[in-house]
Order: structure tokens, then C-alpha cells, then sequence
């Protein structure tokens, strides 16, 4: 009796597989919804112009493959990819934000670009628990405030406030380094967070900061810190200069002849137009980006051809780490199995992938663990420097007088 | 009460109706979202209207007192202050600035006045953006407890508020010595009509509805710098949505407000790549051909359209 009954329970087990196994699989949407808001005009214009085709060639490329693999339906489905200007300001950003959620009813969030507009729209894809995905940012204090949502496969503040001092002692020869160091903190948040951890790790790495000092954004003369840091005997400069006032910064160096040997500037140097403006005083200059398009990675070639194609010069610096959005927003979709939003976070969180900006994975806080590279400007070129396995050019150090360069 | 005012409040109550079952009927965050973008404009440009539009100042510097409202409300009520007194607080300290610099402000006329208030506006951005450099961010269990209805319903309130403060000041004798001021200052002072005191009033009135609208900012964005209330931006979208609907007359911002607000964001999310080239270009038309605001523009339809009735009138008889 006992037998037949358990037959039966067998029996009836495999009748309700067979017939689930039958069921129909939902239908599958016809595309994939991404989207992000983008600064195409206003003050952070330039960065938004080298992001948006990275987030299309990206999603061009992937579609071209057939799309996403998604178990759930068993089929690859298509990316749809929307991209609203947000005039680089937050209150049009969450906007959009909310369009995309409400009307397209996106299933992850690709990111503008500019700390204070991720701020307002990470807080919002944080409202509506829709994984989030920001480059072109590298204040780190936006990643404390418990948001579970926001990822960011780009540098932060804690990665190059140690990491000069690593550059330059794996760099340079001991007794060679440039080790008394001059830093123009400006007073903003970014400034104030990145020269802290350059004054706090200086010592840790056998660096003196001789000069520390602050000034706001949109200052005109800049004198009076420099002439500070060319008495002190200041070899390094580190300062994280806006556009214009690191232009104003080199030339008044120039006119003062101060040239440290070492100088980064971040941010400053990082469009196009700095080699243009400043000619041969703007060589020398190191700074970091986020990407070079040298590096060696799957699909570099590739995204650099087509830029050149369309644009005539390889991939911008923001270009890359905006592909790489994608990349891994598509690579988590495929590892959740399913267009569930809290599935594919999930899945985000545990990326770990190579992408056009190399290895990728993320801290428990959304910050990325990522390569930063390190790149100079020699002969109006930005030239990659450091990791050497990558380097275009060599490391130039040090950096002449600016009337012998 | 005349049959045009039993018709006007009936449709103003059908309105009012509308707009407060909006959230329950569109639960989409999208619309609320950009009703409340509409609502915080009707109250700037409103506010800035009591100063600009009725008593004829011209007024660059409204951003500051929306920025201080801004400052004083997310202060306290980020520091677990309740969110009404922090509020009431943005608008007393935007008064309260209003009326200390109005005294020698207004000792300027003119452009000399508006060039002064934007000095003002643009010294407290720099000084704010010096003092206090970091992004107001909420943080993640603030947003957990995040809904957009009852900021909407806030931005509801204060719109209201608002246009009804507008509606019955400009009708009492306070709001017509206001616009006897704007018509010609010398000659109201000649009848008696203390021009400072008037000009302080719409003045104080204006910066506490603007001070008002940034506390409700500091309430509904998630997360912004100090500073970016203190920017310029407010105080010219403000003004050209007065513009736009036709300055001096109470349902001119409402109607610019609307236009502008939903014309851009139409435009932003339709044509991605040219918006705001061809959004100037709407701009200028309407600068152009109707320098009176589309008020003008329904008032001219109403004059071709009673023309006409007269000339069918005649033909008749």
C-alpha cells in the first residue's frame, strides 16, 4: 500500500515538472528600457558630448549581438536606450529621472555627469529603487549616504589621495622625488575632500606638504600662492583646479617662473582645449581622467575606430568609462536572469567583469574598484603614463622651466 | 455677484478640485513631479510679480530670497526641526534680509535698482557657495519615507496662497498706492503716498512667498549645493515666466509659468538635441509680437472676436 502510494506521490511530482515545464514563459518585451539624463548643454556640456556616444556605442554594439541574454523569457532582447539633456542642472536631471521611471519605466539608470548632479539624481533612483550608474564624478562623500542604488565605475577621492605618492615612488628613484609638496585647495567640496587625504597621506609615503593653500573657485590672481609655494621650495603641485582657473593657474606660473617638477592638476586638463590654450606651458601636466584610450582591453579598438570614424581622434577619456556603464549594466541583467530591478542591483553588486576601463567590481559603499590611470600632457597630447603596462609614452620627469620647454 | 463672477469662481473651484485630486487620480511620479515644478514657478513668479509687475521694480535679485528660504528650512528641518516652522523660518529670514537691504536699495531707481539687487543676489551665491561648499544630500533613510504627494500638495498651498495674497493686495489700497508708485512716483508722492513704505511692502511680500517656495524646494530636492538656489536662473525664469503670461495682472504668471515650464520640458524630451534653440526662438516670438504676455494675446482674440460678433451684429439689422 505504502509502495503504490508513493509511486503515486512520484508519479503526480513528475506530471506537475512535465506540465510546468510546459508553461508558457511570459512573452518578452520587445526591448530592454535604459536610460539617463546627460548634460548636453550648459556647464558641464563637454562632458556629456564624450559620454553620450560611449552609451551608444555600447548599446549599439550589444544589439548588434542580438541583444541581452534574459533567462526569463529565454531569449536576448534588445536595448532601448533614451538619453534626455539636463542642461547640467539637478532640478531638470531628477525630471528626467522621473520620466524615465514613470513613461519608459526603465530598469536601470545611466548617469549625467558632475558630482552635484549625481547627488540629486542618485537620490532618486534611490525614491524609486532603480540600480543606478555614474561616471564622471569622484566625490567620494556621495557614496556615504547609505544609498543602495548608485554605482560608480570610476575613481574616487580615496583612491588618488594615496595613489600620487604610489605613482611617484614607483615613478622615481629614491632621492629624486619630488617630495616637498605645494597643494591649492579649493573651497569646494571635491577640493576640500581630495586635499585633506593628500595632506593626510603625504607623511605616510615620505612627502613634506610645505604649502597648503585655500582659495575659491573663480579666482583671478592666483600670485600670491604660488610665489608662497616657489619660496618654500615646493617640488609637487597638487590642486583640483576648474577649467579656467587651472588655465589662470599655469600661465601665472609661467609669468612667475615657478615650474614644480611634478604637477597634477585634476580635472583642469582633462578637455581637449587645455593643449590648445596653453601651448607648450601646458605640457608636463599630469592628470586623471578616469580612461585613456590606449589601455589594453577587449573592445578599446573597436570603440576607438568607431569614434575616430565618426569624430576623427580615438575615444575621449569620458567616452570609455560611459561604454563601460552599459557593459555592465547588460552583464548584470544577463546574471539576474530577469528584468526585476532589485535583482539586477543585486546582480550589480556582484560584477565582476572586464570592460573597455579593464577588471571591474564594486565596494560595498557602490564605489568601483577600477584602474586609474594616470596621464601626462606632452607635445599638446594627452599621453598615458602610468600603469606602464599600458603607458603610451614614457613618464617625462622632471618638468623643465616653462621657458626651456 | 454678477453672472461673469459666479462663472469665474465656479471655475476656479472646478480647477482647484482638479489639481487637489490630481496625485490620487495620476499616480505617476513623472507628472506630479512636473505639476510641482509648475506650482513652485506659479509662486515664484507670482511673488516676483507683486514687486516687478505691481509696483514696478524690476527686481534681479528674487533668487536671493528663495535661496535663503532654501538655506534656513533644509537647515532646520534636516536637523529634525518639524518642517512648518522651518518653513515659516525661511520666510521670516527672506523678509527679514528683504527689508534690510530694501532701505538702501530702493534709494536706487531704475536700472541702477536692478543692477543693485543683482549685485546683491550674486554676492550672497559667492559668499554661500564660500561658506558652505557641500552638497545637501538626503540621506537613504530620508528617502525611504520620500513620497511626492505631500510636497505637491505644499507646492499646491503655497501657489494658492500665493496668487490669492497677489489678488487681494492689488485690489485693497495698499496694492493700488503699489501701482500708483509704479505709474509715476513723483505724482503719488504729491497725493500723499509714502513711495518707500509701499515699495517696502510689496517688497517684504515678495520675498516671504519667495522665501516660502525655497523652504517647499528644500523639502521636495533630494539633493542640491547650497548655492544652487542662490543662482541667477531662478531669478530670470521667474521674470520671463512673468513675462511670458504678462507682468501686472494676477493670472500672467499662472499662465507663463504653465507655458514655460510645460513648452520646456515638451521640447527637452521631444527634441533632444535642438530644444533649447528652438524654445529661444519661441521665446523671441513672443517677446516680439506680444510684448503684453499671452494675457494680451487672449485679450486681443476677445476684442477681434467681439469685433466681429459687432460687424455680424450690424450686417443683421
Amino acid at each position: 500500500m505504502k509502495a503504490r502510494l508513493a509511486t503515486g506521490v512520484v508519479i503526480a511530482l513528475l506530471i506537475s515538472a512535465v506540465v510546468a515545464s510546459c508553461a508558457p514563459k511570459p512573452a518578452a518585451p520587445e526591448a530592454i528600457e535604459i536610460g539617463g539624463s546627460l548634460p548636453l548643454t550648459g556647464k558641464y556640456g563637454s562632458l556629456g558630448e564624450q559620454m553620450k556616444p560611449g552609451y551608444e556605442y555600447a548599446v549599439a554594439d550589444i544589439n548588434a549581438a542580438g541583444g541581452v541574454y534574459v533567462k526569463e523569457f529565454d531569449k536576448k532582447i534588445p536595448l532601448k536606450l533614451t538619453l534626455y539633456d539636463d542642461e547640467s542642472d539637478p532640478t531638470k536631471a531628477v525630471s528626467k529621472l522621473e520620466t524615465l521611471y514613470s513613461e519608459q519605466k526603465v530598469v536601470g539608470y545611466l548617469g549625467s555627469a558632475g558630482s552635484d548632479m549625481h547627488a540629486a539624481t542618485a537620490g532618486i533612483a534611490e525614491k524609486n529603487k532603480v540600480p543606478y550608474l555614474g561616471v564622471a564624478f569622484a566625490l567620494w562623500q556621495i557614496h556615504q549616504q547609505g544609498y543602495k542604488y548608485l554605482f560608480s565605475p570610476f575613481w574616487k577621492s580615496p583612491d588618488i589621495g594615496p595613489g600620487v605618492y604610489e605613482f611617484l615612488n614607483e615613478m622615481i628613484p629614491e632621492g629624486e622625488r619630488p617630495t616637498k609638496v605645494a597643494i591649492f585647495q579649493e573651497t569646494t567640496d571635491w577640493g576640500i575632500e581630495l586635499g585633506g587625504l593628500w595632506k593626510e597621506n603625504a607623511p605616510k609615503y615620505g612627502y613634506e606638504v610645505v604649502v597648503y593653500e585655500e582659495y575659491a573657485p573663480r579666482t583671478e590672481d592666483l600670485s600670491g600662492m604660488i610665489l608662497k609655494a616657489k619660496e618654500a621650495g615646493a617640488e609637487t603641485l597638487l590642486a583640483v583646479p576648474s577649467p579656467p582657473d587651472g588655465i589662470a593657474l599655469v600661465k601665472q606660473m609661467s609669468e612667475l617662473g615657478w615650474a614644480p617638477k611634478f604637477t597634477m592638476l585634476i580635472r583642469a586638463p582633462d578637455g581637449n582645449t587645455w593643449g590648445e590654450t596653453l601651448g607648450t606651458a601646458g605640457d608636463y601636466i599630469a592628470l586623471v581622467p578616469g580612461w585613456h584610450h590606449g589601455v589594453n582591453f577587449p573592445g578599446v579598438d573597436e570603440l576607438n575606430a568607431k569614434y575616430q570614424a565618426n569624430f576623427g581622434r580615438p575615444a575621449d577619456v569620458l567616452t570609455g568609462p560611459a561604454y563601460a556603464c552599459v557593459q555592465i549594466l547588460a552583464n548584470a541583467i544577463e546574471r539576474a536572469g530577469a528584468l526585476d530591478r532589485e535583482k539586477i542591483r543585486d546582480a550589480v553588486a556582484a560584477t565582476d567583469m572586464t570592460t573597455v576601463i579593464g577588471p571591474v567590481t564594486f565596494r560595498q559603499d557602490g564605489t568601483g574598484v577600477v584602474l586609474v590611470p594616470i596621464i601626462q600632457w606632452q607635445n599638446g597630447a594627452q599621453e598615458l603614463v602610468w600603469p606602464t603596462e599600458h603607458a603610451t609614452a614614457p613618464f617625462a620627469y622632471p618638468a623643465p622651466p616653462f621657458d626651456e620647454r | 455677484m454678477s453672472r461673469k463672477q459666479v462663472i469665474l469662481i465656479a471655475f476656479l473651484i472646478v480647477i482647484l478640485a482638479f489639481l487637489t485630486f490630481l496625485p490620487v487620480v495620476i499616480k505617476k511620479d513623472s507628472t506630479i513631479n512636473l505639476s510641482i515644478l509648475i506650482l513652485l514657478f506659479i509662486t515664484l513668479a507670482s511673488s516676483w510679480n507683486i514687486l516687478g509687475g505691481y509696483a514696478g521694480q524690476a527686481n534681479l535679485g528674487h533668487a536671493a530670497f528663495f535661496g535663503l528660504g532654501t538655506l534656513a528650512t533644509r537647515l532646520l528641518w534636516m536637523s529634525g526641526r518639524p518642517l512648518l516652522p522651518s518653513l515659516l523660518a525661511g520666510g521670516g529670514v527672506a523678509v527679514a534680509f528683504a527689508l534690510l537691504v530694501g532701505i538702501p536699495a530702493f534709494k536706487l531707481r531704475g536700472v541702477y535698482f536692478a543692477i543693485g539687487t543683482l549685485a546683491l543676489a550674486q554676492i550672497l551665491n559667492v559668499t554661500v557657495g564660500n561658506v558652505l561648499p557641500v552638497i545637501s544630500a538626503l540621506p537613504a533613510h530620508y528617502l525611504a519615507a520620500y513620497r511626492l504627494a505631500p510636497r505637491y500638495y505644499l507646492f499646491l498651498a503655497l501657489a494658492v496662497l500665493t496668487t490669492g495674497t497677489a489678488y487681494v493686495l492689488v485690489n485693497s489700497r495698499l496694492g493700488l498706492g503699489m501701482m500708483a508708485v509704479r505709474e509715476e512716483e513723483a505724482a503719488a508722492e504729491s497725493l500723499g503716498i509714502s513711495a518707500l513704505q509701499h515699495k517696502l511692502l510689496a517688497l517684504g511680500t515678495s520675498a516671504f512667498f519667495a522665501g516660502l517656495a525655497g523652504g517647499a524646494f528644500a523639502y521636495y530636492h533630494v539633493s542640491y549645493y547650497y548655492r544652487f538656489p542662490f543662482g541667477p536662473v531662478w531669478t530670470f525664469d521667474s521674470m520671463m515666466m512673468a513675462y511670458i503670461g504678462g507682468t501686472g495682472t494676477i493670472v500672467g504668471p499662472i499662465i507663463g509659468a504653465v507655458f514655460y515650464v510645460i513648452v520646456k520640458e515638451v521640447l527637452a524630451l521631444k527634441l533632444v538635441e535642438v530644444h533649447l534653440t528652438v524654445f529661444g526662438v519661441l521665446f523671441i516670438i513672443v517677446v516680439l509680437f506680444l510684448p503684453g504676455g499671452l494675457v494680451e494675446a487672449w485679450e486681443k482674440m476677445r476684442t477681434l472676436a467681439h469685433r466681429s460678433r459687432l460687424k455680424g451684429f450690424r450686417k443683421t439689422f
